[in-house]
C-alpha cells in the first residue's frame, strides 16, 4: 500500500510537466536570459539587454531569468526549459551557458553576450557573419590600449599578471597580454589561480618583481580585485584593471575598458533588431573596441598613496575620477 | 521538455551509479567523482575534435576514469590517507590534468561536432523525432550498463566486493585482500562516472574544467531519493532505483526552475533545495529505521 501511494505521489508529479508545457505557450514574446553564475558584471549585462529594451519600445516583453550557479551541468537543464517554454529568443550570458544554448536550440534564436572569441567557443564559424540562429556581442577587452595606458601613466618595464587557468578567456586574454608586451618590450611576469581564494597569495608571489599589475576581464580575479588591491597598494604598485564598473569598489589605480552594462545594452539593441526580423546570419558579431564605448577610470587617492604623479593628458582623457574618497564622472 | 529531464537523469544516471558503488556497496565516500567527471568530458570532446570515433572515445573515457579511480585507491591503500582525503586529493590533481588532456584550454566546444547524439538522431530520421530517438537511445545506454552491472556484481568478485563493504573483516578471513577490492570497486565506480561525463560534455555541446562542480552532492541527492523509493535487497533493483532517484532529483530540479517563482524562489535558491534534499531523505530514513526497530523489539 506504501509503496504504491509513493508511485502514485511520483506520477502526479512527473504528469506536472504536462501542464507546464501547456501554461508557457500562452504568452507573447518571451525572452530567455540565461547566465552562469550571479555576479557584478553579468548582472549588469543583465540589467542593461532588458533596459535597452524597454528604451526601444519594447514593454510588454516577458523575460525569463535563469542562472546555472555555477554548476555547468544545469546551463543544459535550462536551455532545455527555454526550449519547453518555446521562448522567442535566448540569450546566454558568458561562454558555457551559451554553447549549451546553442547545442539545444536549432530554430529559436540565440545571441550570446559576454563571450570573448565566438569563434574559439564554436558559437559561430567565422568573424564577419552570424550562423542560421546564433549570433552575438563579443566582450573582447582591449588589451592593447589598456597596457600601452598603463604604460603612459607609470612607465613600466616590467608588467604582472594575473589570471585563472580554468576560465578559458582568461586564458586567451593572457597570452594577448603576453604578446602586447614582448611587442612593446615590456617584462612579463605571469601567475596562475585556480580559485579567487587563491588571489592573494599568487598576488604577493609577484609583487616585488613587477613595475604595474595588469587585471583582465578574469571573473575568478575580478571577484578577488580586493585582495590584490591590498597587496599592491601596501607595496606601492599601481594596478590596471579591464573592468572600470567594479574600480569604484577598490583602491586601485586605473581601470580602462567598457562597462558591462554598457554591454548590455548594446545586446539588447541586437536583441530587438532580431525581434524586428533581421536576420541573425545576417549580423556579425560585435565588438565593444570602439574608443567612445570605453571609459577610463583613474582614482587620484591611490596615486597619491603610491607616489605616482597623474599627468595632465590623462587627467584630460579620464571619464571617471576618484579624489577624497568621492567618485566624480565627466 | 518532459523527455529533456529523463534524458539528463539517464545521463547523470551512470554517474549515479558509480557513486553508489563507492557510496552505499563499499562504504567508501569517494570525492575523486569531482575530477573523474570532467575528465571523461575532456576525453571525449579532445576524441571527437581529432576525428576519433565515439565509440572509441567512450571506451577510452571509462579507461581514464578507471585509472583515475585507482590512483585514489592507491593513495588510500599505501599511503593509509583517509579515503575523504585520497579523493579530495586526486581530484585536485585531475584539474590540471583535464586541461592537459583539453589541450591546454579550460572549455572545448562540441556545438558544431558530430557526436554520438547527432549520429543517433541522423540515423532515426524521418521515422523518430530527434528528442525521442536521443531518449531512446540513452535508455538502451542505461539498460545495458544495469545489466552489465547485475552480472557483475552475480561473479565472485561482485559478490565479495558487495560482502567488503558490509563487512570487511569478515572478507580478510575468507583470504581476500580488501585493497585489491577497493582498487576494482574504486576504480569501476569512476570508470561509469567518467562515461557518464562523456555522454554530458555530447548533450551539452562542450566539455569543460569546471564541468565537475556539484557533482557528488548530485549524485548523492539522487542516491537518496531513489532509496526512499522502494526498499529492496535485488541488486538489479537497486541499480534501477539508482537510476530513477537520478531521474526525479533532475526532475525536481526542473520544478523548481519552472513553478519557484510563485513561492518567490529564485535559480539562485536551487543549490539549499539540493541540500535540504539530502537532508530531509536522511531524516526520513532515518526515522523508519527507529520504527522499524522499535516494531521488531516489541
Amino acid at each position: 500500500m506504501k509503496k504504491i501511494c509513493i508511485f502514485l505521489a511520483a506520477l502526479i508529479f512527473i504528469s506536472g510537466f504536462l501542464f507546464a508545457e501547456g501554461q508557457a505557450e500562452e504568452e507573447t514574446a518571451t525572452i530567455g536570459i540565461s547566465k552562469i553564475v550571479s555576479h557584478p558584471a553579468l548582472d549588469a549585462v543583465e540589467q542593461g539587454i532588458m533596459d535597452a529594451l524597454r528604451d526601444l519600445g519594447y514593454e510588454n516583453i516577458k523575460y525569463d531569468l535563469q542562472n546555472a550557479n555555477g554548476d555547468l551541468n544545469t546551463a543544459a537543464s535550462i536551455a532545455n526549459k527555454f526550449k519547453a517554454e518555446k521562448v522567442s529568443l535566448a540569450v546566454g550570458i558568458a561562454t558555457p551557458t551559451s554553447q549549451a544554448l546553442a547545442t539545444a536550440m536549432k530554430d529559436i534564436p540565440v545571441i550570446y553576450s559576454a563571450v570573448t572569441d565566438p569563434v574559439d567557443a564554436g558559437l559561430v564559424d567565422s568573424y564577419d557573419k552570424g550562423e542560421a540562429n546564433v549570433t552575438g556581442v563579443s566582450d573582447m577587452t582591449p588589451v592593447k590600449e589598456q597596457i600601452a595606458m598603463i604604460h603612459s601613466i607609470a612607465g613600466i618595464k616590467t608588467l604582472g599578471h594575473i589570471y585563472s587557468s580554468g576560465e578559458a578567456n582568461a586564458v586567451k586574454l593572457a597570452s594577448i597580454a603576453k604578446d602586447v608586451c614582448g611587442d612593446m618590450g615590456i617584462d612579463f611576469v605571469e601567475t596562475t589561480v585556480t580559485n579567487s581564494a587563491e588571489v592573494k597569495q599568487a598576488t604577493q608571489a609577484i609583487i616585488d618583481r613587477v613595475d604595474a599589475i595588469y587585471v583582465s576581464t578574469d571573473n575568478t580575479v575580478v571577484s578577488a580585485l580586493s585582495s590584490v588591491a591590498d597587496v599592491a597598494l601596501k607595496a606601492g604598485v599601481p594596478i590596471m584593471s579591464a573592468d572600470p564598473s567594479s574600480a569604484e569598489q577598490f583602491d586601485i589605480l586605473a581601470a580602462y575598458g567598457f562597462d558591462y552594462y554598457g554591454m548590455g545594452r548594446v545586446t539588447g539593441q541586437l536583441v530587438a533588431k532580431i525581434l524586428e526580423g533581421t536576420p541573425t546570419s545576417e549580423i556579425p558579431t560585435q565588438y565593444m573596441t570602439n574608443e567612445e564605448d570605453l571609459i577610463l577610470h583613474i582614482n587620484l587617492d591611490v596615486a597619491e598613496k603610491i607616489g605616482l604623479e597623474i599627468k595632465d593628458d590623462i587627467r584630460e582623457k579620464a571619464d571617471v575620477f576618484v579624489k577624497d574618497g568621492e567618485v566624480v564622472k565627466k | 521538455m518532459i523527455e529533456g529531464i529523463f534524458v539528463e537523469g539517464l545521463i547523470y544516471g551512470i554517474m549515479v551509479l558509480g557513486v553508489f558503488i563507492t557510496f552505499r556497496i563499499l562504504d567508501f565516500p569517494d570525492l575523486t567523482v569531482d575530477g573523474s567527471f570532467p575528465m571523461g568530458a575532456a576525453i571525449m570532446a579532445v576524441f571527437i575534435i581529432n576525428g576519433v570515433s565515439p565509440w572509441i572515445a567512450l571506451v577510452l573515457a571509462f579507461i581514464g576514469g578507471y585509472a583515475a579511480g585507482c590512483v585514489t585507491a592507491i593513495i588510500h591503500n599505501k599511503l593509509k590517507v583517509p579515503n575523504l582525503l585520497a579523493g579530495i586529493l586526486t581530484m585536485t590533481m585531475l584539474y590540471s590534468i583535464n586541461i592537459r588532456i583539453l589541450q591546454n584550454r579550460a572549455n572545448l566546444p562540441l556545438v558544431k561536432a558530430e557526436t554520438m547524439l547527432t549520429k543517433v538522431s541522423s540515423l532515426t530520421e524521418g521515422f523518430l523525432p530527434q528528442s525521442a530517438a536521443v531518449l531512446l537511445f540513452f535508455v538502451l545506454v542505461v539498460v545495458l550498463f544495469i545489466i552489465a552491472l547485475n552480472f557483475f556484481f552475480h561473479t565472485d568478485m561482485g559478490l565479495t566486493l558487495g560482502a567488503m563493504g558490509n563487512n570487511e573483516q569478515m572478507v580478510i578471513c575468507q583470504g581476500v585482500n580488501p585493497k585489491v577490492m577497493k582498487l576494482i570497486g574504486v576504480g569501476l565506480s569512476n570508470g561509469l562516472v567518467a562515461v557518464s561525463g562523456a555522454f554530458a560534455a555530447q548533450y551539452q555541446g562542450f566539455a569543460d574544467v569546471n564541468l565537475g562542480q556539484g557533482i557528488v552532492v548530485a549524485g548523492l541527492a539522487s542516491v537518496m531519493i531513489g532509496e526512499f523509493l522502494l526498499r529492496s535487497n535485488k541488486i538489479v533493483l537497486l541499480l534501477s532505483r539508482v537510476v530513477l532517484g537520478s531521474i526525479l532529483f533532475r526532475g525536481i530540479m526542473y520544478l523548481g526552475r519552472f513553478y519557484g517563482y510563485y513561492i518567490n524562489l529564485t535559480p539562485n535558491d536551487l543549490k539549499l533545495i539540493t541540500g535540504l534534499l539530502i537532508v530531509l531523505s536522511l531524516a526520513v530514513t532515518q526515522i523508519k529505521k527507529r520504527k522499524r526497530n522499535r516494531q521488531a523489539a516489541s
